[in-house]
């Protein structure tokens, strides 16, 4: 089977709205949304192999950028979508220079941890760009003067944009950067006897993840159209974190099953206080202990072209 | 200006005492057995909550419920480390510390399904009154929690250098290879530790009870001063870790005060990033770091 | 280096706090020489090795390759500019297949850039044209239906031959072979010595090697070069090694 036939899915799902009332279609712009999230999450944690615990800091600096840029400068949405990029690329930049000192494990874990709260503390405290803990609406949003004013269109934007970061990604991963990544997770020091230049590589790493994440926050502003600092603090990431687990650590195709049902199990079932928490912690733990590569590599059991390969041809 | 200065210093250690406390609890559960416990600060409220239920749900004195809020924590970091921890040992890191964190958000849903959002006031078994001291004033929180954390390392300090006891768990936290070739049971050893971890740590939200109104967010702040006072510290130090709570408390009073109120809460997300930029081994502890 | 003069090391010293590991060890490798280095354990070997690859700073001395100071340089500038290592035990990349562990061996010399890879052409045909590349030295060696199998899977054996393939895939004038002999069979040691034999005469590689294998050394070396207490104490055949007084009182002293 050809990995070109993975390309039938978004045409597949296309006609797919026309069966969704908006509730449903809501849901499922929700599930694109999460896939560069888990892309650019797993970029940094399952190829790149370092615990970096600070994804909710790029998808937050993504949507507020984008909703601020919209709202104070009354940019069209799809002119914030580069801007969002750039910014959450930027905080990844930053986020791996304890990395590049050679920061690893526990201390960096804790270390993006704490950046990624202060980021929350800045949305709450610079109220007049975020509008503080009440938070802010975001205006409206537009495609080159084409009104995003239903799901269901913002849904084929949110398609394209999820397309096309999914393509880059698998270009960057199907390449000596890619390699090079995963060769830095499996042994450093034989890496760089390879030739690898592993603090370009680091940087790389953590900035594209930085900026796909931040592309999925751009994406989060105009889907729920209100941004407010309790969206992106620690309930968030254990979220983040059962996309990537239960999808497969280091998959695209895990990026995109671990969205998909993060996304949909909350509605499937009753919601209560805490639900968040409890099922992704108790999924997590179970995952960790009977599924420790996430379901992706159940995937890859069933069929080889499930695999997720890093080189061409 | 200077005159203040008595003022903050006192109330920070204050505060350092309790910080001390739950950099302690989280540093033995390092030093025992080398994970991180991202969860820890959701056992720290859970004890708190759990002294709640015990005190003011079924009606128990004030003393019995703290000692079953320890001994339930007990028991959770007990069985969190034999049975999900313990099968995973040998492997990454990061599933180290996801399962950690995992079993932290599943007592902070736990937490959040029975109280909601609501915020429950602080309870205390004693009068609350303040004393001055010149200028200084000085609460009966400030007593009782300095007081009970002092009696609590002075305890702690006869267990690990005076009994037998402590002088096993010293050389098990020193090489525990060495301790496997005497006889001693390091599997166990290591749930014992988490266990005694999570029981100390429900301590500190006991504490946290008496002072502060809970919600079961309390975790997410707890664990951030936690790791920042150990960041101080130097991880994996028993004494560095009391040391970098008090004085995180001090330093935060301090900032918060001459420079700007906001150091009081971002204090706490600060330190772990400035002091592990510029010294990646903590302030006095050992390297976590890879030179390639 | 006009007269095939590879590897040049002078008085090079490398100290661990007090401890001095490597003492003023001088000598020379030649394009197509196989060099053996040996000595007791603790003898600097292992320290004198990182400090040709970069892994380890000398604190003094002088380290050419090919006419160039090296000691300066980090492990993958060295890398690049031709002198390759493999490791004594898990220098492959587990989670890799055989394939895509051959292809990072290929990592600079591949033309792929950040931007040509997003946007497609010549990057592609690089990326196209290097794995076509592994694929025929992995079929070279013999190893080819290994490809898509996962280093880590591999048998020991197996494992070592990856790692030599993927140290020589860049066609390196110089090759430091960390005890490749290692937890291999006889069969497996022979035909160790066979490729070893076969890279320095027929491709003019320079091999450097750390050996404890002494039938290994003795059938395949063309000098040996022998540490004792960080200094260097015999630099010549294996035979005139094998009689040397200083030598075997150099290993029983440490017996």
């Amino acid at each position: 089977m050809d990995r070109r036939l993975f390309w039938l899915v978004p045409l597949a799902l296309l006609p797919v709205p026309l069966w969704l009332n908006p509730y449903q279609q809501y849901v499922l712009n929700t599930a694109l949304v999460y896939i560069p999230v888990g892309i650019g999450f797993n970029l940094v944690v399952g190829n790149l192999g370092l615990l970096a615990f600070s994804n909710v800091a790029y998808f937050g600096l993504g949507a507020y950028t984008s909703g601020v840029l919209m709202a104070q400068l009354g940019m069209p949405w799809w002119m914030t979508i580069i801007p969002a990029a750039s910014v959450g690329g930027l905080a990844g930049s930053i986020a791996s220079i304890p990395a590049l000192r050679g920061v690893r494990l526990f201390y960096l874990a804790i270390m993006t941890l704490a950046f990624g709260e202060l980021m929350r503390w800045t949305y709450i405290r610079w109220e007049a760009l975020t509008g503080g803990s009440m938070g802010m609406a975001v205006p409206t949003a537009d495609l080159l003067g084409w009104p995003l004013d239903s799901d269901r269109r913002k849904f084929y934007v949110f398609l394209a944009l999820v397309v096309l970061t999914l393509t880059l990604t698998d270009r960057l991963m199907r390449s000596r950067f890619g390699r090079a990544f995963l060769a830095i997770k499996d042994n450093e020091i034989s890496a760089a006897a390879m030739g690898v230049a592993t603090d370009r590589y680091i940087v790389l790493a953590f900035a594209w993840g930085g900026a796909v994440v931040g592309i999925g926050g751009a994406m989060f502003a105009i889907s729920v159209g209100h941004l407010s600092p309790v969206s992106f603090d620690l309930t968030e990431l254990i979220r983040q974190f059962a996309i990537i687990m239960v999808g497969g650590l280091g998959s695209l195709i895990g990026a995109i099953i671990g969205a998909a049902i993060i996304t949909v199990a909350p509605q499937v079932f009753i919601s209560f206080p805490g639900f968040d928490e409890l099922v992704f912690g108790i999924l997590i733990v179970l995952v960790i202990l009977f599924l420790p590569r996430g379901l992706s590599s159940l995937l890859a059991r069933v069929h080889p072209a499930f695999t997720d390969r890093f080189y061409r041809g | 200006m200077l005159t203040l200065l008595p003022q903050l210093v006192v109330s920070g250690t204050s505060t350092g005492m309790l910080y001390a406390l739950i950099a302690l609890s989280m540093t033995v559960v390092y030093r025992a057995t080398t994970v991180v416990n991202f969860g820890h600060g959701d056992m720290v409220a859970a004890g708190a909550y759990a002294v709640f239920v015990f005190s003011l749900g079924f009606g128990l004195p004030f003393l019995i419920a703290m000692l079953l809020a320890i001994a339930v924590l007990f028991v959770a970091g007990f069985a969190t480390q034999h049975f999900l921890l313990q099968p995973i040992v040998a492997g990454p890191h990061l599933s180290l510390a996801m399962m950690a964190l995992a079993v932290g958000y599943t007592l902070r849903g736990m937490l959040r399904l029975e109280w909601g959002n609501e915020t429950m006031n602080p309870s205390r078994p004693y009068p609350q009154d303040v004393y001055m001291f010149g200028t200084v004033v000085v609460t009966t929180d400030d007593v009782v929690i300095c007081g009970f954390v002092l009696v609590l390392l002075a305890a702690l300090f006869v267990l690990l250098q005076v009994t037998p006891l402590g002088k096993v768990i010293q050389a098990t936290f020193q090489s525990q290879r060495g301790a496997a070739l005497v006889g001693i049971n390091v599997p166990l050893f290591h749930a014992l530790m988490w266990g005694g971890g999570a029981a100390l740590g429900a301590l500190g939200g006991v504490m946290l009870s008496m002072i502060t109104p809970l919600t079961p967010d309390l975790g997410q702040w707890t664990l951030v001063q936690g790791f920042a006072a150990m960041t101080l510290g130097g991880f994996g130090s028993l004494g560095g870790a009391v040391a970098g709570g008090i004085l995180l408390g001090i330093t935060e009073k301090l900032l918060g005060f001459y420079v700007n109120t906001v150091f009081i809460e971002i204090t706490g997300y600060l330190v772990p990033i400035i002091v592990l930029m510029l010294r990646p081994q903590g302030l006095f502890g050992r390297r976590m770091t890879v030179r390639v | 280096m006009a007269d095939g003069t590879l590897l040049q090391l002078r008085d090079v010293t490398v100290r661990f706090g007090g401890l001095i590991a490597v003492d003023s060890v001088s000598f020379n490798l030649h394009a197509g020489e196989i060099c053996a280095l040996i000595g007791p354990n603790g003898a600097g070997k292992t320290t004198l090795f990182n400090s040709i690859s970069g892994n380890v700073i000398a604190d003094s001395g002088s380290i050419l390759f090919r006419g160039e100071e090296i000691r300066h340089l980090t492990p993958h500038e060295i890398s690049a500019r031709g002198a390759r290592r493999t490791f004594q035990n898990g220098g492959l990349f587990p989670e890799l297949t055989a394939l895509e562990n051959i292809l990072v061996g290929l990592h600079a010399q591949i033309d792929s850039s950040f931007l040509g890879l997003l946007f497609g052409g010549k990057s592609v045909a690089a990326e196209l044209a290097a794995t076509q590349q592994a694929r025929e030295l992995l079929d070279l060696m013999g190893i080819g239906a290994m490809a898509n199998q996962k280093a880590g899977a591999l048998s020991g054996g197996q494992q070592r031959m990856v790692e030599i393939v993927r140290a020589l895939a860049t066609n390196p004038p110089l090759l430091l072979l960390d005890e490749p002999a290692v937890g291999l069979a006889p069969l497996g040691r022979q035909q160790l010595a066979t490729v070893i034999h076969m890279l320095a005469r027929e491709r003019g590689i320079g091999i450097l090697l750390i050996e404890h294998a002494i039938e290994l050394v003795m059938s395949v070396a063309d000098r040996v070069i022998v540490l004792n207490d960080g200094r260097k104490v015999a630099d010549a055949s294996p035979e005139e090694v094998r009689a040397d007084r200083t030598v075997l009182e150099a290993y029983l002293g440490h017996a």
